[in-house]
């Protein structure tokens, strides 16, 4: 939206605006991370041939994700997962498999599920309800349980 | 004989533990919102070991003696936290 808007800005100034500016828009094309900084009126003068380079090309547009993170996939999913539980102190990092039971094979009692269930929380940023999280109890099942919840397959 | 296991908890038994987990998951969420880390630290320890230290209790109704006590100190934290915050 701000480049289709700033796209335009650039179209309609550009004639009047490309000698004064010229050195802040060369500065910025070369530096995209300096763009917010510079977007006030000096990024004006940005020549138009480039921004319709950057706007149109599909590749700088798919690269850019704003603030979203990565997108997840099952396989990223299951590493954050062990990671964390590898973080986690009473976890005996050598015993962990995906399909471990908390209780059975790795000796926690009910509180540090719990705690587990909150650091899953904290790690992918939601909520999970209590109904729900005292059912988790293998990385397999916490993986499962994160993939449904955030869409994603396979 | 029963089919069930002998370690199995009656229904009163199970609901009250799911009480108290439900408590110190309640417990959990409102200490993350402590600001200062090593105080959070320091609760989250205190929080386990009042957990672990009655966690051979089977007489029920001190265990729901504990749970209303562990549900004022729960209240005593977030009014300081709300006080603390504002």
């Amino acid at each position: 939206m701000a480049a289709r808007i700033l796209a335009r800005c650039v179209r309609s100034l550009n004639p009047s605006l490309v000698s004064l500016n010229r050195g802040c828009g060369a500065a910025v094309a070369s530096a995209p991370l300096g763009l917010s900084r510079c977007l006030s009126v000096p990024a004006f003068g940005r020549p138009a041939r480039l921004t319709q380079i950057q706007y149109s090309s599909p590749l700088v547009s798919q690269l850019r994700q704003y603030g979203d993170l990565p997108p997840l996939t099952l396989d990223s999913i299951r590493d954050r997962v062990l990671y964390v539980l590898k973080l986690y102190d009473k976890v005996n990092p050598e015993k962990l498999q995906v399909t471990s039971h908390f209780m059975k094979d790795l000796g926690l009692d009910s509180l540090d599920q719990v705690e587990i269930i909150m650091a899953m929380e904290d790690e992918f940023g939601f909520e999970i309800p209590d109904a729900e999280a005292e059912k988790l109890m293998t990385p397999e099942e916490i993986v499962q349980y994160i993939a449904d919840k955030k869409d994603v397959y396979e | 004989m029963s089919k069930l296991p002998r370690t199995a908890l009656t229904l009163k038994q199970f609901l009250q533990r799911q009480k108290v987990l439900g408590l110190y998951r309640s417990m959990l969420r409102t200490i993350r919102e402590v600001p200062e880390e090593a105080d959070r630290k320091y609760l989250r320890d205190w929080a386990r070991e009042e957990f672990k230290r009655n966690k051979e209790a089977t007489n029920q109704d001190a265990i729901r003696m504990m749970i209303t006590q562990a549900n004022n100190h729960l209240q005593e934290l977030k009014t300081s936290l709300a006080l603390a915050k504002s």
